[in-house]
């Protein structure tokens, strides 16, 4: 309706094809639209701007892996699912920490989210044991492999940044960075 | 080694769909026969998914700490946190509990102070002359023109007080209070065939709240004997008790008990009746179940349901006796005998109804 309004917070149909689409822009409009709705029930409810933070980018993560994942239905606003989705989040962060709960301040309506947000936490999970197994491998092997699998650099390229002799040398020592990852990830 | 680097990169080559369909085909054979293969395609596959995730949610939070930097959290957070005030918290939080706390206490407060007015009294005190309103008066000296006889004295001015009062002896002397009668331009005394008459103040005792009018009229014709007497001993509480009294232009009776000895704040000359009465019944007499006059209905406490105050018929005699005894006439004095002492209530209070006078009072 007003300028205003669709300024700060983007539509619903705009995000989600925003998202799709891997728009940068998108997800700048949706983080910063959505943000202060989040920080106003995490402030309210016993948590500080951090905490904000961290529920609201998670339940961004949600939100993306629902819509990437290409089962999302709109079947509620948008905002909504945001919001009860970060509120699921924080109560059960809530309850880990064993902080008091009682009486929580809403703000918005509420919808049932159990299943997305159980399903995020497995793959968040998975998220941390890589990132802490990536940690524990620790260097040149780290960068060889976040190169060659992340930022998708050929084996020349990893080659001449790390400035191996050959290729094979470059291989060989993917290989066993890539071996020694593995332990570490699927022993944990 | 060798083998082994290139058996992986050949996995991956297959899993990212880089292999010709020959190849392909040849490697699935191999994976097929070769159980171990297959376990290290299905391992390097579930591994390279996470790794993917990895990837994918940290350019996501990397993009979103980005989106972050952007947005004033503190100024947020001063908007829209929560209240540095403790008690403003508590408020926002709870609103509707602390709404039916305070209405709660807000109505057990009225309750104390209600009981508290009730079994203390310390209400003050109201004096039950009536205040006439104009119409209904206008109304009623209509109607008494029409009753009385002809010759009666007109006063066109309507009545401003009203009270009651009754005969002390046959030839027309009437007790009442002082308050109703007080800074009086004239007084009418009505009776109960509504006939009225003149009076002047006789004597007033300002300390007992008592007046003794005078019918001075010619058209007075004396009343028959007193059939009361004044009772000044031997009231009792929870003795049941009458009075008569013109809360309108016509008598009312009401009938209550003695509830104590003593009047407001202790005083010793009253007594607390608890019985109904309205302005308009002041200077009515009180009358114990034989008829006899133990008091005169003076006040009632405000605020305080059946609290009516009445000066003790001791002090009415004290009053009578200071006025010489010859203008009172000797025989016309208080009868010694109540004639009524058998009758029934209603029987009483029919005859005590010819005693019993409205004072009119024009200021």
């Amino acid at each position: 309706m007003s300028n205003k309004l669709s300024s700060s917070v983007p539509t619903d149909r705009e995000v989600v094809l925003g998202i799709l689409n891997n728009s940068e822009d998108a997800l700048n409009k949706l983080y910063t639209g959505y943000f202060p709705m989040v920080l106003q029930f995490i402030l309210n409810n016993n948590g500080d701007e951090d905490d904000a933070k961290d529920v609201y980018q998670e339940g961004i993560i949600v939100l993306y892996n629902k819509i990437k994942g290409g089962n999302f239905e709109l079947s509620s606003k948008l905002k909504t699912y945001i919001y009860s989705v970060c509120r699921r989040i924080w109560l059960k962060k809530l309850a880990q920490q064993s902080r008091k709960t009682s009486n929580i301040a809403d703000f918005e309506d509420v919808i049932a989210t159990e299943d997305d947000v159980e399903q995020h936490e497995e793959k968040d999970l998975q998220f941390e044991k890589m990132q802490a197994a990536l940690l524990h491998l620790g260097e040149p092997c780290k960068t060889i492999i976040q190169d060659f699998y992340i930022n998708n650099l050929s084996m020349q390229d990893i080659c001449e940044k790390f400035g191996y002799t050959n290729t094979d040398n470059a291989k060989t020592q993917k290989y066993k960075c890539l071996q020694r990852l593995k332990k570490i990830f699927f022993q944990t | 080694m060798r083998n082994e680097i290139e058996l992986e990169g050949i996995i991956e080559d297959y899993l990212n769909g880089k292999l010709t369909e020959g190849e392909a085909k040849a490697f699935e054979e191999l994976r097929l026969n070769d159980p171990s293969v297959d376990h290290r395609v299905v391992t390097h596959k579930v591994f390279l998914e996470s790794l993917q995730d990895y990837a994918a949610i940290s350019e996501l939070k990397h993009k979103m700490d980005h989106a972050h930097a952007q947005i004033d959290v503190d100024a947020l957070s001063r908007k829209l946190g929560p209240h540095p005030s403790f008690v403003v918290n508590i408020w926002r939080k709870n609103k509707a509990a602390l709404g039916v706390a305070a209405s709660f206490i807000l109505l057990t407060m009225a309750m104390l102070y209600s009981i508290q007015q009730n079994t203390q009294q310390i209400g003050s005190v109201e004096l039950m002359r009536s205040e006439l309103g104009k119409i209904k008066n206008s109304q009623s000296s209509l109607i008494r023109k029409i009753n009385s006889t002809a010759s009666e004295p007109k006063n066109e001015r309507p009545a401003n007080y009203g009270g009651t009062g009754f005969a002390l002896t046959a030839n027309g002397y009437v007790l009442t209070n002082l308050h109703v009668i007080k800074d009086a331009e004239s007084i009418t005394v009505v009776d109960n065939n509504g006939n009225s008459y003149k009076a002047r103040v006789i004597r007033t005792d300002s300390q007992y709240d008592l007046a003794i009018l005078k019918i001075a009229d010619d058209n007075f014709t004396p009343l028959s004997n007193l059939p009361y007497r004044l009772k000044q001993n031997g009231v009792a509480m929870g003795d049941e008790v009458y009075t008569l009294g013109f809360p309108k232009d016509d008598a009312v009776f009401n009938q209550g008990y003695v509830s104590s000895k003593t009047g407001y704040n202790g005083d010793s000359t009253q007594y607390q009746v608890s019985i109904p009465v309205n302005p308009g019944n002041s200077g009515g007499p009180l009358l114990d179940q034989h008829g006899n006059i133990i008091g005169v209905i003076s006040a009632r406490q405000s605020q305080v349901d059946g609290a009516t105050f009445a000066v003790k018929a001791k002090y009415i005699q004290e009053t009578l006796n200071t006025i010489p005894s010859d203008s009172l006439g000797k025989k016309q004095v208080f009868n010694k005998r109540n004639s009524m002492q058998n009758l029934s209530k209603s029987k009483i209070i029919q005859k005590f109804d010819d005693y019993v006078f409205m004072i009119k009072v024009y200021k």
